[in-house]
């Protein structure tokens, strides 16, 4: 377990990408007049006006539906399958299932199967059969008069039960997915033999569903042999790769776009089995098809956070030295290799110094649907366990929690080979800053001088981060395209999310080349026409992108200035752009807008690539962030109000400050449903079926569940070494240590730890009962 | 997608009536339990009978004993909205406040609240539970977080409505249209528990149609509160909620009701906490009392043992509040 | 034989004037969709008397100021109808269930969600999606204040926030900050955009009380 996080970010194994040959780094950024200023969206008026067509609005000329049977069955064998009812009904032009469709499919992923359709499906949700029909209704008609006939068999649901003796087999080689995996720096042993304090808790992190708005979904349109798929992805390359195997089609003949997309979080990095099956039916019925799979469809197969049960074992002296840390986690990814414990242990590698380590992680297969990446896998698992013992680490010594974090902050990556440096920390500062205009000893000062004994009561919290990758990498390739009137076209394979990716990559554009973002038009998310871009996610896509494209400005620039130098008879050296002008330091006189200079207008266009350098090879890139809370608890109801959140982030250099802000505050948001509300629900003791599969029973935080008051506060401290743009990733720190502050801060009013998610006033008030109980 | 079904829409109570007539007709008046129920197949309509054309139906009006009528289509917003339901029955108010969401509330009627089906995961589910004509309840043995404490007997819901306890605490009533004739049920007698008929939540028969709700004159002295807790703060329902009704003269509660939702598979009316509040003053520890006495006869499934400290500390605190009001 | 849904616009379309790069927005939702229903088609109002499962039906809708009348079946929401079969796909759908808001539309000025709306029980309704807000071509003040605010993330929960804050804004011109709260509570957004939407709708409720109330 040597190989660096960001190779492990997706899949345990998997191989670090080529770098292509870097250009010469340049300058680091001075004084920028564009990026980092607050900016709203180059594309707001598509989405806000409805104009931006999303996957899921498509409708093209012919185009006719699908839909998906699957079983309801968590663990089943499909005897038989009669779809002869579904194929006379109205409006239906296909139906196909495991006998109509070739078996000897490729594995397009990790964690699928090699058939669309299997005979034995280990979770519910699995594929059965499918129906293209005129419309929707029709097609869902026509999966209800498909009658199958399953072989029901024994099921395992909760990961807790699996790996004892009698339980149902997921796969017949049993239900540890891997051997366990061990991890070992120093000797814990003497390490809590050194120690004032040693404490020891249980911690439990329940499964989250990720739930994006925009439904999964795609359109399958063939052109004799080619196939463009319009998919709702954060990484149209991935869909790309894995339609083909899965079809057995050369990359080329296979086109996936994905400009807009509503949503994602890791569940759509890559294509799902409906999109090859949309593919599927679009081919049998010379139609194209649209698949949306439906929201409970989603809840049941498109990927989660895994369920984690934690030990923590700590040791600290008075001083805040810590001493030894020991964690033993396991979780489940579902029913198939799917990263059920990714990460899980890397705070407590990485977060703090400590010199003595020992972490163990058993993955465990579950009669469930598969996980998938989702934002910041194991991070805020692990920073539920870590960050709540720090704070009871800090409350044994009497010390204030952060003093303790300050004394622990790492200069090193302890979890990396060889400990390499980062090439940045900004955890103090982080902690420091973030203290300072959160107010955190006049708070804390204020509610302990107030505390009258009443059943409302006050608390604080905090809890510190980094996350593992976030620093990008190559391979990555960008073009821009200089018109001679002074327009611009970027072109890059990359999804925006709804980050911001194509704000910030216009603002870069729009920095080297003087012209204004709106003047850029971007290209982006069409393997057919845009540059190869890995999918948007991990924090990576900023640090990853953003170089890249300005690697390509600079090479437009560079070209541009050359011809300016010769024409205008100057040295280039002593040239730069400025407002549309090239501009001479040395002679203004010759300053001439670019418009007027006869080579350019001759050559009328010049292209600049940019290719994606290597991170640094012996220093770590990471992010580092604190968050910090005030809540207020009712000991009656066992409600918990979330009074206001402050998140203090170091993600090098702030590209958008509004976009920026706006991560920071949708992080803290989906922490407070990881910590708070969300739980998926199976029901383990009678059918193994999931009993919360809808938007009502699984509950998504709403407006009236978030403070109104939340701040940012970034640490823009540019990080150069990491990349030419000197930015780190935000999108996943933003959401790591949300769940644990809130949870220090419930600790701080009423003195009951919950070591459990999620904090609901049933899980407070049963906290409240078994301490009143244990006295 | 909803499955295949005809439509109507009447345009009077009579031939709403008639038109129920029809095997496999279901009526419908705001819609947004109902369509919920049948996307997921929770029963079967072959026709539904919309009753969303019924202007008489709709509309709140002070009656001339004082009491009030509202017209059981009216959206439970403009109950939660309405000057003179929040004046006069704060508790109703505030209940139809809390139901569901901003867009729910425009779209369900009053009626339609008290009417709707459980929201049990096992009932709306792929479950052919005890309530869908199946042999079990899938609640007893599984995941029954959400469960009843309450009046549970072979099933285990818990009745989903907000204004339905409010208005049990106001002593309203509810016109029911028959093919025949109209009747007036209190809402003490509308709700029909397990033990009586595990299929049905209320008395109103499949071709019967609420019409409106009657809620008396409110008494003098008369304050009242609705008081919910649940797992998020929008569009869920009551893990324990509180409809008190208090008649307080001199500092001293000469009457009052008391009724739980989220409780008991219906709106629970606890007389054991009302004896504990009536005839003195509500002082903490007759607050304590009446949280006590109300969880008394409580039992505990596996997951839903925290709902009875629950209702204890949501009583005491509700009362508290109320009585020093 | 299968027919197709009839559609008809009574007005006529707004003048293009010159071009431009938004001048498109004029003829979104006027395409007519070419899918064949195999369903018997029928041309009477729904409230004569029954209109059976597989029959469609006539409706009239007044989308954004402009009447439609086309056929559908008693089971289509107007949900369905505006996204495919009208092309209003401003109006997203999120789980079709009630539980999301991504689908919510002013019924007769009212916030509802479209999914849960018979398109036969809103005959005759007045509906605003989010394209009936813009002001010809340029974003209508909620939408502007949505901008400014940078009041989402990826946009697809976006008009249905839009939609409940315009709600809100045509009956409470001067809400509170709990007001605003209240009324979003009915609309989800797994981006988390939530603290920014508060603070848009209480720009549009600056910009709209500016313009004089003119949305």
């Amino acid at each position: 377990m040597t190989r660096t996080p960001d190779d492990r970010y997706y899949i345990l194994g998997h191989e670090a990408p080529e770098t292509p040959p870097p250009a010469p780094d340049p300058e680091p950024w001075g004084d920028t007049r564009v990026v980092g200023k607050p900016r709203p969206r180059v594309d707001a008026y598509e989405r806000l006006s409805g104009t931006a067509v999303y996957p899921a609005d498509i409708v093209l000329p012919r185009m006719i539906y699908g839909a998906i049977l699957r079983s309801p069955h968590p663990h089943a064998n499909v005897t038989a399958v009669d779809t002869s009812k579904a194929r006379t009904m109205p409006g239906v032009h296909a139906v196909i299932s495991a006998d109509d469709i070739p078996g000897s499919l490729e594995p397009h992923t990790r964690t699928m199967q090699n058939q669309v359709f299997l005979s034995r499906c280990r979770y519910e949700g699995e594929p059965v059969a499918a129906v293209a029909a005129e419309t929707p209704y029709q097609a869902v008609d026509a999966i209800r008069a498909i009658d199958v006939t399953y072989e029901v068999l024994p099921f395992v649901a909760d990961e807790r039960r699996a790996l004892e003796p009698g339980a149902a087999q997921v796969h017949d080689q049993g239900n540890q997915v891997m051997p366990t995996i061990n991890y070992r720096r120093g000797d814990v042993e003497r390490g809590f033999a050194d120690a004032d304090i040693v404490l020891e808790e249980d911690y439990r992190c329940e499964c989250e569903i990720h739930t994006p708005m925009e439904l999964h979904g795609c359109v399958a349109r063939w052109d004799g042999d080619s196939l463009t798929v319009w998919e709702s992805t954060q990484g149209v390359y991935n869909v790309q790769t894995q339609v083909a195997a899965a079809l057995g089609m050369p990359l080329s003949r296979v086109r996936v776009i994905g400009e807009y997309m509503g949503g994602g979080f890791g569940a759509k990095l890559g294509a799902g089995k409906y999109t090859v099956i949309a593919s599927l039916l679009a081919k049998e019925t010379a139609r194209p098809v649209k698949v949306t799979l439906t929201r409970e469809e989603t809840y049941l197969t498109v990927g989660n956070r895994p369920p984690s049960n934690m030990r923590l074992k700590a040791g600290v002296k008075r001083d805040g030295t810590l001493t030894a840390l020991e964690f033993v986690g396991s979780g489940s990814g579902g029913a198939y290799r799917a990263g059920g414990v990714s990460l899980l242990d890397y705070l407590v590698k990485d977060l703090y110094l400590c010199p003595n380590v020992r972490t163990e992680l058993t993955d465990i297969y579950i009669n469930a649907g598969p996980s998938r990446p989702f934002r910041a896998p194991g991070h805020p698992q692990c920073s539920w366990a870590l960050e709540q013992m720090m704070d009871a680490l800090a409350h044994e010594i009497s010390m204030d929690p952060i003093q303790l974090r300050l004394r622990n902050v790492p200069t090193v990556s302890q979890a990396r080979e060889g400990s390499p440096p980062y090439t940045t920390t900004g955890l103090a500062q982080c902690l420091q800053e973030g203290a300072t205009t959160f107010g955190w000893e006049e708070t804390r000062d204020e509610i302990a001088r107030t505390r009258n004994g009443g059943h409302v009561r006050r608390g604080v919290g905090m809890a510190a981060a980094l996350w593992a990758a976030g620093g990008g990498g190559p391979p990555c390739t960008v073009v821009v395209k200089l018109f001679s009137d002074g327009s611009v076209n970027l072109n890059m394979g990359a999804s925006d999310i709804g980050t911001g990716t194509k704000t910030v990559m216009a603002m870069v554009v729009a920095e080297e080349l003087g012209v204004d973002p709106d003047d850029v038009q971007i290209a982006h998310a069409d393997t057919g026409t845009t540059q190869y871009a890995s999918a948007s996610g991990g924090s990576k896509t900023i640090p990853t992108e953003s170089p890249t494209v300005r690697a390509a400005a600079l090479d437009v620039k560079r070209q541009l200035l050359e011809l300016a130098a010769e024409e205008l008879e100057v040295d280039v050296a002593t040239l730069r752009l400025e407002d549309g002008n090239v501009v001479s330091s040395a002679d203004p006189s010759k300053t001439t807008p670019i418009r007027r200079l006869r080579s350019f207008a001759r050559r009328r266009s010049i292209t600049g690539v940019g290719y994606r350098g290597p991170n640094p090879s012996d220093k770590a890139v990471t992010p580092f962030a604190a968050q910090f809370c005030e809540v207020e608890v009712n000991t009656m109801s066992g409600e918990i109000t979330i009074l206001r959140f402050l998140g203090a982030h170091d993600s090098g250099r702030v590209m958008n400050r509004l976009t920026y802000q706006n991560q920071v505050f949708g992080g803290i948001t989906m922490g407070i449903g990881f910590a708070m509300t969300e739980e998926r629900v199976l029901d383990v003791d009678q059918t193994g079926k999931l009993a919360n599969k809808n938007w009502h029973d699984y509950k998504l935080p709403t407006a009236l569940d978030v403070p109104a008051d939340m701040t940012c506060v970034p640490i823009d401290v540019p990080d150069p070494e990491a990349n030419i743009a000197g930015a780190k990733g935000i999108g996943e720190p933003a959401t790591i240590p949300t769940g644990a502050a809130i949870a220090n801060a419930v600790y701080d009013a009423i003195g009951v730890r919950l070591t459990a998610t999620p904090m609901t006033p049933a899980h407070v008030v049963d906290a409240l009962a078994n301490a009143e109980r244990r006295g | 997608m909803l499955p295949t079904f005809a439509y109507v829409r009447p345009q009077s109570l009579a031939n709403a009536l008639e038109q129920l007539r029809t095997d496999g007709a279901r009526v419908s008046a705001g819609g947004s339990d109902f369509l919920g129920c049948l996307r997921d197949d929770v029963f079967e309509c072959s026709k539904i009978v919309s009753i969303a054309g019924l202007d008489e139906l709709r509309g709140i009006r002070t009656l001339p004993d004082g009491g009030l009528r509202i017209g059981a289509l009216t959206p439970v917003a403009e109950v939660a909205g309405s000057a003179v339901v929040a004046d006069r029955y704060r508790v109703l108010a505030q209940a139809a406040g809390e139901v569901a969401s901003p867009q729910l509330r425009n779209q369900g009627t009053i009626g339609g609240n008290i009417c709707q089906r459980p929201r049990c995961w096992y009932f709306r589910g792929e479950f052919h539970c005890l309530r869908k004509g199946g042999t079990t309840c899938y609640a007893i043995a599984g995941e029954n977080q959400y469960h009843a404490v309450l009046g549970g007997s072979g099933c285990f819901i818990v009745h989903p409505s907000d204004t339905a306890p409010a208005l049990m605490a106001l002593g309203a009533s509810v016109r029911i249209a028959g093919a025949r004739a109209s009747r007036v049920v209190p809402m003490d007698e509308f709700f029909v528990q397990p033990n009586v008929d595990v299929r049905r939540e209320n008395v109103l028969e499949r071709n019967e149609i609420v019409t409106e709700i009657l809620v008396p004159r409110p008494a003098d002295g008369l304050r009242s509160a609705y008081r919910k807790v649940r797992a998020r703060g929008s569009w869920d329902f009551a893990l324990a909620g509180v409809a008190l009704a208090l008649r307080v003269r001199g500092g001293s509660v000469v009457d009052g009701r008391i009724v739980l939702s989220g409780a008991a598979p219906v709106p629970w009316r606890s007389r054991a906490a009302e004896a504990e509040i009536v005839g003195s003053a509500v002082t903490p520890e007759r607050a304590t009392r009446a949280g006590a006495a109300a969880m008394r006869r409580a039992t505990a499934l596996k997951r839903n043992a925290y709902k009875i400290p629950l209702f204890k500390g949501v009583i005491e605190e509700e009362l508290l509040k109320l009585a020093n009001a | 034989m299968a027919q197709d849904p009839k559609e008809r616009d009574v007005h006529t379309p707004a003048d293009r004037g010159s071009v431009s790069r938004r001048g498109f927005l004029t003829s979104v939702g006027t395409g007519a969709l070419g899918v064949a229903a195999a369903s018997e088609a029928r041309a009477q109002p729904p409230n004569a008397d029954v209109v059976q499962a597989t029959e469609l039906t006539q409706v009239t809708l007044h989308i954004n100021g402009r009447r439609k009348q086309m056929l559908v079946e008693p089971r289509w929401s107007l949900g369905y109808v505006l996204r495919e079969r009208l092309g209003l796909t401003g109006t997203k759908l999120g789980c079709e269930r009630g539980e999301c808001g991504a689908c919510t539309v002013l019924v007769n000025e009212v916030p509802r969600y479209a999914c849960m709306a018979l398109a036969v029980e809103v005959d005759g309704a007045n509906i605003t999606t989010l394209e009936g807000l813009m002001q010809g071509e340029e974003l209508g003040s909620t939408q502007q204040a949505f901008l400014e605010e940078d009041a989402y993330q990826c946009g697809y929960c976006t008009p249905g926030q839009i939609m409940a804050v315009e709600g809100l804004l045509r009956a409470n011109p001067d809400p509170s900050l709990e007001d605003i709260r209240q009324n979003l509570a009915g609309n989800l957004c797994r981006c988390g955009a939530y603290v920014h939407i508060f603070r848009a709708a209480a720009r549009a409720a600056e910009r709209k009380r500016a313009e004089g109330g003119a949305s």
